[in-house]
């Protein structure tokens, strides 16, 4: 009985990005998007029922979404915060969209860039996350901006592998590469 | 002196419009590739295009390579402003014609410094 | 931990007096959030106290630390890029012709801060001159020792790489590392970075064909500043160049240099006989 050979190519995101470069990439992009004096504070918070998540998707050597996830009350202050002078009176649930879908390209575009390449980045989308496909293949950071939860979740979009530990159920799967 | 703010974001036009005019720019806006063709075609002479990378329709680099192919259109300067920040990707927006390249996210001051090293700053803006 | 109206009025008229720039009101939080590190290194739990300190115990070196901590997004590469342009066009090819072929320049980037000064000397003598490294050496000092520290580094942030950096000069003399940029080994072989209190007797250096001196002189009085003139040009080669911020000058403080036009920028000059 052989062993499954290990499957180069595929490595959870753990390997690839810490949770402090994340915070660097987010913190960046909230000094100069939202306000040179808006800080991050690197503590989770429990997020409210309602929520809204935006996130870009990225294909290369590693798969999967970079998704910002905070209360929906929350997503609305950053859309003002962003748009600053500029902000109507009144949002329309398409300016949080676009202004949040934004944040989530910056960040997501910056990630991608400390990953290895070659990658592409899709369009933002806003709505319900992606669900977590593979719990090893996500890197997760809570945050508090003025005062209120926000989650960076960096996730793969594929299953997890079989465990190597596992006798190789597909005699004819011979560690094709992903 | 005139600007075409191409993004497929609105928030972003707004940021880099609200910028642009701050420096002495009159601004106009496109949400993608192909849209800003059309306001190129229609005869409004941008001196500056400031442009998004990820976009639907046509993204920036397609429109920039469109905007290289066409004589008619070459003292327009290129800066691309985008999320994209790998060196290669940068490499790629300088070899298809890009003038200038602003990594997002940015400040109004990392717009007008790269405006002033392409000496294309209106007026000297007060801080 | 608020910050009281008065010491806050007192941050904005130091900032604006030294650097022109306004802080509007309403910028106590900015202030806090800057300021707060420097009061905490200096062993004072918060910035009130740390302005009190500095009020009754003026020092250029703490007022420096304050104006610096206010004003660092103001440090960028090519911005105010006339002295540069000045090095390459003309300073440059008129020291090469005066100097033997085996020699080599000596450039002192004065205030050096995080490093943006020397590696902007650094990258534009490597792009016009084919054997930079072995022509030229680039001394960079600062008062800091953490500036010191992130010079020799020479990493930078992507806000950092953002701010008046040509992108071709980018992707040419820099690497990403991460979420930062690394300069490129060759920049960094040409310069050396140490610590330095211009406003002290100076350690043994130079001598220099050319000094960037930017942006200092504005924090001293004026028995300071021509103390720091008189030691740097001893510093300095006879037929060497000075450069000084754009708002500052050798005229009426110390008249032993002459002011000299280069392009849109001005350089002082040893005057000879002095």
């Amino acid at each position: 009985m052989t062993l499954a050979p290990a499957r180069a190519g595929r490595q959870v995101i753990t390997a690839l990005i810490d949770e402090v470069t994340v915070e660097s990439i987010a913190t960046e992009a909230w000094i100069a998007l939202v306000g040179e004096d808006e800080v991050l504070v690197p503590l989770a918070g429990d997020l409210p029922a309602e929520t809204l998540s935006a996130w870009v998707d990225v294909v290369g050597p590693w798969t999967g979404s970079v998704v910002l996830t905070t209360g929906r009350q929350t997503a609305a202050d950053l859309t003002r915060a962003l748009l600053r002078e500029a902000a109507p009176e009144l949002l329309d649930h398409e300016d949080v969209v676009d202004a949040f879908g934004e944040i989530a390209n910056v960040v997501g575009g910056n990630v991608k860039a400390s990953l290895p390449g070659p990658s592409t980045l899709g369009l933002p989308q806003v709505g319900a996350a992606p669900a977590v496909r593979n719990p090893e293949d996500v890197c997760r950071l809570g945050v508090l901006w003025r005062g209120q939860p926000l989650v960076v979740s960096v996730q793969g979009a594929l299953p997890p592998l079989p465990s190597p530990h596992t006798p190789n159920e597909n005699p004819h799967q011979n560690g094709a590469s992903l | 002196m005139r600007a075409l703010v191409i993004d497929d974001s609105r928030a972003m036009r707004r940021i880099v419009s609200a910028a642009l005019e701050g420096f002495g720019y009159e601004t106009r806006q496109a949400g993608h590739g192909r849209e800003a063709l059309d306001v190129l075609q229609e005869g409004y002479g941008p001196d500056l295009c400031t442009i998004d990378w990820n976009m639907p329709v046509m993204d920036g680099l397609q429109f920039v390579s469109a905007v290289r192919a066409n004589p008619a259109w070459r003292t327009v300067t290129l800066m691309m402003v985008t999320s994209e920040s790998e060196q290669s990707q940068i490499v790629r927006a300088l070899a298809a014609g890009a003038h200038e390249y602003v990594i997002k996210p940015f400040t109004a001051d990392a717009l007008r410094d790269k405006l002033a090293l392409l000496g294309m700053l209106p007026q000297e803006a007060v801080l | 931990m608020t910050l009281p109206a008065t010491s806050f009025d007192w941050v904005r008229q130091l900032v604006h007096r030294e650097s022109a720039i306004v802080l509007a009101p309403g910028k106590e939080y900015l202030v806090e959030a800057r300021l707060l590190p420097i009061a905490r290194s200096m062993g004072l739990p918060d910035v009130g106290q740390l302005v009190d300190s500095v009020r009754t115990r003026p020092s250029p070196e703490s007022t420096r630390k304050i104006v610096e901590a206010l004003t660092t997004n103001e440090t960028s590469w090519f911005r105010d890029g006339d002295p540069f342009t000045a090095l390459s066009s003309t300073v440059l090819p008129s020291l090469l012709s005066a100097r033997g072929p085996a020699e080599r320049l000596h450039i002192w980037s004065a205030a050096c801060s995080s490093g943006q000064e020397p590696y902007t000397i650094a990258m534009l003598l490597e792009d016009a001159l084919p054997n930079a490294s072995t022509r030229v050496a680039i001394t960079a000092t600062d008062l800091s020792r953490e500036m010191v520290e992130r010079t020799r580094a020479g990493r930078f942030s992507q806000l950092e790489v953002n701010r008046g950096l040509p992108a071709a000069m980018l992707v040419r003399h820099f690497t990403r590392a991460g979420t930062e940029w690394e300069v490129a080994p060759s920049l960094r072989r040409m310069v050396t970075a140490s610590e330095c209190n211009l406003a002290a007797p100076l350690p043994r250096m130079g001598p220099f064909d050319v000094v960037y001196l930017r942006n200092v002189l504005i924090y001293f009085d004026l028995p300071t500043k021509q103390a720091i003139l008189r030691r740097v040009r001893a510093l300095m080669r006879p037929d060497g160049w000075l450069f000084l911020g754009a708002a500052e000058t050798t005229l009426g403080v110390d008249d032993s240099w002459e002011r000299v036009v280069v392009g849109r920028s001005s350089a002082y000059r040893p005057l000879k006989g002095n």
